[in-house]
């Protein structure tokens, strides 16, 4: 007697699928499929956070992660400052991760110098650079900036640069954002830095989907607002676009919004595979039993 | 089993894997060139430089290469992932040399050295015999940790390991208790009659997330008290902790979907919009 075709489905060679997910991805990107995002609370919330700072206040950017997170990251970066360099702010960037300076650097290219081209290194924004020592650079940052950079990653001593020659520790900064794909990032921020002076500065993060439950308890007590992987970027962008449209490019600060029509599809097909999946594995034990 | 006997396995030669990867490489590259051709404003890649070209070519065929695996094994796969390996070992390691061992070490020991040859914009210290002194201790620890080399003096290394261990788990120690305890349990005692500031009504919404906060906190708690055993009171709220475990892994796994999609999803974008030049 043949096996029924729910019971055959569940020996189908996994090609089929790698195939199917392929599929459902490279399709709506090319037809360029588009859904409306609605921002959520938690977007609103980061918004929100970043509003609520003085304009032209001075800001630490974080990128804490590499290539392989870009992905999920890069969108969210590229919208934060945009979001930042509109309020006037003056920013800092830095990285906990060796690959995440390269990273900060196309950033301040393609967005912060084309979009705000006023912007003047010194003195609107700086870049500290990488340093090692994982969450112990945090920990030495919230007592002693410069001791932990003795120069910014241009080898100029901090005192010669006019937008951190004041600069003592992380209470001289705002808003913190940190920009995170795990281990050091955001968690440590909140541990090392914003549990000793919680008041002194307003934290937010972005981060990764497989970040995202580790850092979901620090919401909102801890950490003001938090961007959850690439829909948290979808819909922040569509925030920030709204209030502060970029003079031109407009597509350098979309990806998070483009990236989540391929998103919604995956994710059906994902769902259709696990019911099937489990459809096959309950008719498999039935016929099992019936035997 | 002889293997010269007829019976002996074929090995796989990929006749048909080489053959693919060529004809596709080839139909992209003549593509690209007709596109260059008929409007050279079109096509993304006119704008690059040589090398950003050829990193582009460099980088489609890794990602095909590592794609390739999902067929099956095969000795392309076996290339890219070395590459990989390789790469990321040496950037590390070369890495380290010069945002540790460099300005950490050697610069404190060597100052007039590290500037002379390391470090042209090396700044040294105004106190040069401290800084010298505070840099022999991770000397020899260092050197310590590396007698683990050593096969009749591996014990020593040990100190240097307690070391690590101690300072670690000590700072990691007041920043758990005061933001993963303290201020956690301080986030997870709200009110729970909650009113809506603008309307002055009652929030429903904020009460019932807070109802299910405090619930979910203190049944997950039960679950891991393993002092009583789980019957009765106990073991229904043990039980109904394990529903929040797993609608919480659930929720991961959901996540971790999301982020793995969204990285394929960017591979696919550099494929099509950054080689092919069709998106």
């Amino acid at each position: 007697m043949s096996e029924p075709l729910l019971v055959r489905l569940g020996r189908i060679d996994r090609r089929w699928i790698f195939l199917a997910m392929a599929l459902s991805i490279i399709v709506p990107m090319l037809l360029k499929v588009r859904f409306p995002e609605i921002p959520q609370p938690m977007a609103r919330a980061t918004f929100e956070a970043i509003e609520r700072v003085p304009e032209g206040s001075r800001v630490l950017i974080a990128f804490d992660y590499d290539p392989a997170s870009q992905g999920e990251l890069q969108p969210m970066a590229n919208a934060i400052v945009h979001h930042c360099a509109s309020r006037g702010h003056k920013m800092v960037f830095m990285t906990l991760w060796p690959f995440g300076g390269p990273l900060a650097e196309r950033t301040i290219d393609d967005i912060l110098l084309a979009y705000h081209p006023g912007y003047k290194y010194g003195i609107d924004y700086a870049e500290l650079g990488f340093q090692p020592g994982n969450e112990g650079v945090v920990k030495l940052m919230s007592t002693n900036i410069p001791k932990q950079f003795p120069t910014d990653k241009r080898g100029t001593p901090l005192a010669q640069v006019p937008l951190l020659a004041d600069l003592a520790d992380t209470t001289g900064f705002k808003l913190v954002v940190s920009i995170s794909a795990g281990y050091p990032g955001a968690k440590e921020w909140v541990q090392y830095a914003n549990g000793p002076a919680p008041e002194a500065f307003t934290f937010v993060s972005g981060t990764t989907g497989v970040q995202a439950a580790q850092l979901l308890p620090y919401y909102p007590a801890q950490m003001e607002g938090m961007l959850l992987a690439v829909k948290g970027a979808a819909e922040y962008e569509t925030i920030v676009e709204e209030k502060y449209p970029p003079p031109q490019h407009p597509e350098r600060i979309g990806d998070g919004r483009v990236r989540m029509g391929p998103q919604l599809v995956a994710h059906v097909l994902m769902i259709v595979l696990i019911v099937l999946g489990n459809l096959s594995m309950a008719a498999g034990r039935t016929r099992g039993g019936m035997r | 089993m002889n293997p010269t006997t007829p019976h002996a396995p074929k090995r796989p030669t990929y006749r048909l894997l080489w053959i693919s990867i060529a004809v596709l490489f080839a139909s992209v590259f003549a593509f690209r060139t007709a596109i260059a051709a008929q409007d050279p404003a079109a096509d993304p890649a006119s704008i690059r430089s040589s090398w950003e070209v050829l990193g582009v070519w460099v980088a489609a065929f890794l990602t095909l290469g590592i794609f390739s695996f999902l067929y099956k094994d095969n000795p392309l796969y076996k290339v890219c992932e070395s590459l990989f390996v390789g790469t990321s070992a040496a950037y590390y390691m070369v890495n380290a040399f010069w945002t540790s061992l460099v300005p950490k070490l050697i610069a404190p020991l060597a100052p007039g050295f590290t500037k002379a040859y390391l470090l042209p914009d090396f700044i040294p210290s105004g106190e040069p015999w401290a800084a010298l002194a505070l840099a022999l201790v991770p000397l020899a620890l260092g050197v310590l940790l590396l007698c683990r080399l050593l096969p009749k003096a591996g014990w020593i290394s040990v100190w240097t390991l307690a070391f690590i261990i101690g300072t670690t788990a000590g700072m990691r120690l007041t920043a758990s208790i005061e933001s993963d305890i303290m201020a956690q349990a301080a986030a997870a005692s709200q009110p729970l009659y909650a009113v809506d500031p603008q309307t002055h009504s009652i929030d429903w919404a904020t009460m019932l997330a807070g109802v299910v906060g405090v619930v979910g906190v203190l049944s997950v708690l039960t679950y891991f008290f393993f002092s009583v055993e789980h019957k009765g009171a106990v073991g229904a709220t043990a039980r109904l902790g394990i529903w929040f475990l797993m609608i919480t892994f659930g929720a991961s796994f959901g996540l971790t979907v999301m982020g793995r999609i969204t990285l394929l999803s960017q591979r696919f974008e550099f494929l099509f919009k950054d080689w092919l030049g069709i998106l």
